[in-house]
């Protein structure tokens, strides 16, 4: 009796040290991504609600991570941005609330992801992003999947493992400054966290678990920093 | 022998806990990326192509197949520096590897014949 009881407590402890309590299924949060299995997104250009200019190329450089890693087809982001532009499609905004089939027949996607920056300040040591990623069906025009929240990343914490001198060879090595690589890293990790409970595409492994796990919160408030992984 | 069991137990679930090992590798590609976003100059061009060099020429990830998108998006560079035979060949490499892609990357090379 009072082993089981240790045990049980055990159980409780390492299980609670994962995550904080999540009460809605994936299968049901996201019923849409289950029934339709999507296979292939379109990346939208980032709609900017924040007063920082540089936000949309932050997120936009870093979406293709995620939705790839989490098994879905992500058409050529570079290569549709030029035909968006061509068509006189980069206004992401205009398309939110329209029908989205077109999308479907000209870059065979079968979904399409927004992504909203709706705040992006900075104080000293800390940026506090308010971010909602959509993602809609071109077939249907339903959204299969809904998330937004406010992440308050701390800058301070550096994620070049070496230090100084690490910090020195990783700008070198590129010609982008220290301010922007940081920056970038605050986008990575809002959509790396965000993203983190995606269904998975077909590219990934058949996870058994996989209904068995919990949605998100839609609409949540975080603090990370550069050493969250995803 | 009971604690061996509640220590393997315990021991697993963290282990549960961890980030599983991820389908690619990127090389720098988000912050290359995001400069050649930002700049489109002749070195942010040079760094990205260098970036898909990389990520195509060693993967990492569990799939150890180049991530979608990536031979398009090289390919496309490719032929914004004038390398057409060569980004031609690359957008191919993306429907041969990515089969869903061919509706959209045939849409492109149809308007490069032109």
């Amino acid at each position: 009796m009072k082993k089981t009881t240790i045990l049980f407590v055990l159980i409780t402890i390492v299980l609670s040290s994962c995550s904080t309590p999540k009460t809605v299924l994936k299968t049901v949060a996201y019923k849409g991504m289950y029934n339709e299995k999507p296979h292939s997104v379109l990346l939208m250009p980032p709609i900017n609600r924040s007063t920082a200019v540089d936000a949309k190329e932050y997120f936009h450089s870093t979406l293709i991570v995620p939705l790839a890693n989490a098994g879905f087809y992500v058409i050529p982001p570079f290569l549709s941005m030029e035909i968006l532009k061509k068509e006189s499609a980069y206004d992401a905004e205009l398309f939110l609330n329209s029908s989205l089939t077109k999308f479907g027949e000209i870059f065979g996607a079968d979904m399409v992801l927004f992504t909203i920056i709706n705040k992006w300040d900075k104080t000293y040591g800390n940026v506090s992003v308010g971010v909602e990623y959509i993602l809609k069906s071109t077939k249907t025009n339903e959204i299969l999947y809904d998330r937004k929240g406010i992440i308050n990343y701390n800058t301070s914490i550096s994620s070049s493992g070496g230090g100084l001198v690490g910090a020195l060879i990783n700008v070198a090595a590129t010609s982008i400054n220290t301010a922007a690589t940081k920056y970038v890293d605050v986008a990575r990790v809002c959509n790396g966290y965000t993203l983190s409970d995606l269904p998975i595409g077909k590219y990934a492994p058949i996870d058994p678990k996989e209904s068995e796990q919990f949605a998100g919160e839609n609409n949540f408030n975080v603090s990370l920093n550069s050493k969250y992984g995803y | 022998m009971k604690k061996i069991i509640y220590f393997s137990i315990s021991l697993f679930m963290l282990c549960s806990c961890t980030s599983q090992q991820k389908l690619y590798s990127w090389d720098k590609y988000q912050t290359t990326s995001y400069n050649y976003l930002k700049n489109s100059d002749e070195k942010s061009t040079q760094e990205l192509i260098k970036t898909y060099q990389g990520i195509i020429a060693k993967q990492t990830g569990t799939r150890s197949v180049v991530p979608p998108g990536i031979y398009a998006d090289y390919g496309f560079l490719l032929l914004q520096v004038n390398k057409t035979a060569e980004g031609k060949e690359m957008l191919l490499k993306e429907i041969a590897l990515y089969p869903e892609s061919k509706v959209f990357i045939d849409r492109i090379l149809k308007k490069l014949e032109k």
